[in-house]
């Protein structure tokens, strides 16, 4: 039954974000028109798979950082993305793909670091030093963007943290295409991986005794989870709380095995994105509203009403 | 001599009066800023820092350009002001910087940053003039209340006349209609309330955005392409396209599909400045010689 | 009888990275399938660094550790796994869950990649769940089960790996009398009639005499003595290796040892 509403949810929601718009397009012009083709159509697609690439990755990193309230942009990814961005618009760097290929090796780059931070000592990763060293690298991150934002012109940088707080309105084909390639490897790395996520739940010893390669794992589960959502900063800027919420909701519904809870978490992850971005091109139309806020807005009540009917149950 | 001080002087008074400016006792002057503060000066000013370029070629245009002793490196008009020496950006200022020249009087854009550069610069016992530029409406004001400051009230009068007679005028019947399009990722458009808008309107134009109260706001393509204007105008230097246009998704907006762009300089478009009404003339040039 | 060795440990010897002295020093230690190994000794003797190291989880400094002929450090997790079935001394416990979910997991080295859990595999969960008398617990959440159950359950787990030999980590720490008992003789009938090898680490000397066919006892990363029980658990050894005065008293056959009391507070 829930499967059936997850099904009919995603119809939905891409019906939605077809049909709703600031252009009048009659219904039976829909098929011809191009604002339906080359706007609506790739936007209604990329936040679908923007959406799902952070649930997903949301899912990976609480599994691996072994606590439920760790966000996809808890690992200083955020932090290195806005870096980045700042970088690429107050260095003037030439090209259209000079802003999100900037943010994702801003991303990388932290990622790299957290991950340098969490070997150190033979700590293999360990969570505590994974999160520690997160908000480290994010705040370092934050410093030199606030250092450079001093320093640099101030309209052009208003307009990259507009950038940066996340938003479809730059949606083409060509960036669809781009996640289309990029994105199925880490998927299907970290759907291997969920088997011996459950087992990493146990803690890693008693992963390790149930047959889980629990140092291999981890890192693959770290690489794919970041670079996810490196790719989903670089296309779509820094959008919370859908790696945050979207694992909890998908839990509450169809259990922690995490064979099911990635699928599920992709589906809905795909579903509030996709959802957020028609709501943030509607509701005060003419304008746009930052598609990160209507996702917070979406995201709490949404499921603190699913909590309360878990503890009622 | 007496005769003419004393004629004077009552001319002054009467005409401050009547713009609600107090003149105070033996000489002195005085103004009210946009920020609510009352700024005399015993006499008028003599080395003037001015921090910003809409300021800068007030000044030039009432004839006190030779009291300038700084100006800001963004301050290029007229070519006269690029002798006078650079005090940086101003964005926020360097208050040492001013405060080597030694001014008198520094003038200031009233925001946040130069508020407190103002405040350390009254430490110091310099004077400051925080005034509001973002409107045509306020380029008739700013003019005056130089003009008090310099002692060339006479000549800011005529540029004063020109600005506020240019600022009540209603808007032109339009013939077009344009968006004026000031970063593609995310979109961002110019609103109601803002130089821009009303230069347009001025000039004949239909802002598509004029619906939008604030003066600049983030929008969707799809918006852009469903208000469909005739122009995409930008502020520009040169008449290359800008990186977006050869986008798919960008194209559907049917301006810049057939490249029906209007390249409107910097120096005379990006700033309420005296040469509002040659701004103005130059917009609809550019929308008769495109058509 | 010819019993198959399962875990074959050498003259192994093992140092922490960054540690002042030697966790384990030249311990041997055979254990083969149809028999019940004890391993003894007090807090920091060792114990948990033989079972890693016979694990393959830390690597020797010297000597050996094979598992079914090959070296500990060449198996694969997965494989080693279908071999070795553990219930270690603490695990976490994130997410509510079910018996039945938690015992699955025990299957999961059978599982392969991509495939789905079997008929045969929820078969293995079943008699795991006989075996250790929790049939009837099967749907209960967790966090509802008393320490023995919760016990039982987690044996139950290392059941549906089909092991060769199960190690045990200190079991029976917080258990009651009863759950103690029955979980010592849970064992031993496992390996009377299963086959399977058993090897259990644990403070309750006295239980461990009276069940298990072997005992290893270490101090300070070194083997003290090894064998039955009546052979090793002497008076001397006993109070040399848990630093206390001890009088062996015969019960069943076996050795059970019983601490003195302090002469001062005893006239």
């Amino acid at each position: 039954m829930r499967y059936v509403l997850l099904a009919a949810a995603v119809l939905t929601t891409l019906a939605a974000a077809l049909l709703l718009g600031p252009a009048n397009v009659p219904f039976g012009d829909l098929l011809a028109s191009p604002i339906v083709w080359q706007l609506r159509l790739p936007r209604a697609v990329l936040a679908f798979l923007v959406g799902g690439a952070l649930g997903v990755s949301g899912v990976g990193l609480q599994a691996l950082v072994r606590n439920p309230l760790a966000d996809p942009f808890l690992l200083g990814l955020s932090g290195g993305a806005g870096l980045g961005a700042v970088v690429a618009i107050a260095f003037h760097l030439p090209g259209p793909w000079a802003l999100p290929l900037a943010a994702f090796v801003g991303a990388v780059g932290a990622m790299a670091l957290v991950y340098r931070l969490g070997l150190m000592s033979g700590a293999e990763l360990d969570p505590r030093i994974l999160l520690l060293g997160g908000v480290a690298v994010g705040a370092f991150a934050a410093a030199i963007t606030t250092a450079l934002v001093s320093l640099a012109e101030a309209t052009e940088l208003r307009n990259a943290f507009l950038w940066l707080w996340g938003g479809f309105s730059g949606a083409s084909w060509t960036t669809v295409l781009v996640i289309l390639v990029y994105a199925p490897l880490p998927l299907v790395v970290l759907f291997a991986a969920a088997r011996p996520l459950d087992l990493l739940a146990l803690g890693d010893e008693p992963a390790q005794y149930l047959g889980a390669d629990v140092r291999r794992l981890k890192r693959l589960v770290y690489l794919s989870a970041s670079l996810l959502t490196a790719a989903a900063v670089a296309v779509a800027g820094v959008i919370g709380f859908v790696g945050l919420i979207v694992p909890h909701v998908c839990r509450l519904l169809w259990g922690r095995l995490h064979r099911t809870l990635f699928p599920t978490a992709f589906l809905a992850g795909g579903v509030l994105l996709a959802a957020a971005d028609t709501l943030a091109r509607t509701v005060v139309a003419p304008r746009e509203l930052p598609v990160g806020i209507v996702t917070a807005l979406l995201g709490v009540p949404l499921f603190a009403f699913l909590l309360r009917r878990w503890t009622v149950s | 001599m007496q005769r003419t001080h004393l004629a004077g002087f009552v001319a002054l008074t009467i005409t401050a009066c009547a713009r609600g400016e107090h003149v105070p006792v033996r000489g002195g002057i005085a103004v009210t800023d946009d920020a609510g503060r009352r700024v005399t000066l015993a006499a008028p000013a003599r080395r003037i820092v001015s921090l910003l370029p809409s300021f800068t070629e007030i000044l030039f245009a009432i004839g006190a350009g030779d009291r300038l002793v700084g100006r800001t490196t963004w301050c290029d008009y007229p070519p006269e002001a690029l002798a006078v020496p650079s005090v940086g950006d101003g964005m926020p200022p360097s208050v040492e910087a001013v405060a080597a020249r030694r001014p008198d009087l520094v003038v200031l854009y009233r925001a946040g940053p130069n508020v407190t550069a103002a405040a350390q610069l009254e430490r110091l016992g310099i004077r400051t003039v925080l005034l509001d530029l973002n409107l045509l409406e306020q380029l008739g004001p700013a003019a005056r209340r130089l003009g008090v400051l310099t002692g060339h009230s006479r000549a800011a009068d005529s540029l004063v006349h020109v600005l506020d007679n240019l600022a009540s005028q209603p808007a032109a019947p339009s013939t077009r209609s344009l968006a004026f399009i000031v970063w593609d990722n995310p979109p961002i458009v110019i609103g109601a309330g803002s130089y821009l808008d009303r230069l347009a309107a001025l000039a004949g134009a239909r802002n598509v955005f004029h619906d939008v109260g604030a003066p600049s706001a983030q929008v969707s393509i799809e918006t852009i392409a469903a208000r469909d204007p005739d122009f995409v105008a930008l502020l520009s230097d040169s008449a290359v396209p800008p990186r977006y246009a050869m986008r798919p998704e960008w194209r559907v907006v049917r301006a810049v599909r057939d490249a029906r762009f209007l390249f409107l300089p910097g120096q005379l478009f990006g700033r309420p400045g005296p040469r509002a009404a040659e701004a103005i003339r130059e917009l609809r040039r550019r929308l008769e010689a495109a058509r | 009888m010819d019993r198959e060795l399962i875990v074959a440990v050498g003259d192994l010897t093992c140092r922490y990275p960054g540690a002042p002295r030697d966790a384990l020093v030249g311990v041997s230690l055979d254990v083969r399938s149809g028999e019940f190994h004890a391993l003894l000794g007090p807090n920091g003797s060792g114990k948990t660094t033989l079972l890693r190291a016979a694990l393959g989880l830390v690597r020797p400094a010297r000597g050996r550790a094979e598992i079914l002929g090959r070296p500990a450090s060449v198996w694969s997790r997965r494989d080693l796994a279908r071999v070795v079935g553990v219930v270690p001394q603490r695990e976490e416990n994130l997410f509510p869950q079910r018996v039945h979910e938690t015992v699955l997991l025990g299957r999961y080295p059978h599982l392969s990649l991509f495939g789905g859990v079997r008929a045969a595999d929820r078969a293995a969960v079943e008699r795991a769940l006989v075996a250790c008398d929790a049939v009837d617990l099967a749907d209960r959440w967790l966090w509802t089960l008393s320490g023995g159950e919760y016990q039982r359950v987690r044996l139950a787990r290392a059941l549906a790996q089909e092991p060769r030999l199960l190690v045990l980590d200190e079991p029976t720490a917080s258990l009651d009398l009863r759950h103690e008992m029955e979980l010592f003789e849970l064992v031993r009938a496992l390996v009377d009639r299963h086959g399977l090898a058993a090897l259990m680490i644990t403070h309750h000397v006295n239980l461990a005499a009276r069940f298990v066919d072997q005992v290893l006892i270490l101090a300070e990363g070194h083997a003290v003595a090894r064998g039955a029980p009546v052979d090793v658990l002497t008076r001397e050894t006993a109070a040399a290796v848990f630093q206390w005065p001890v009088v062996i008293s015969a019960f069943d056959g076996r050795p059970q040892m019983i601490p003195l009391r302090k002469k001062e507070n005893h006239p």
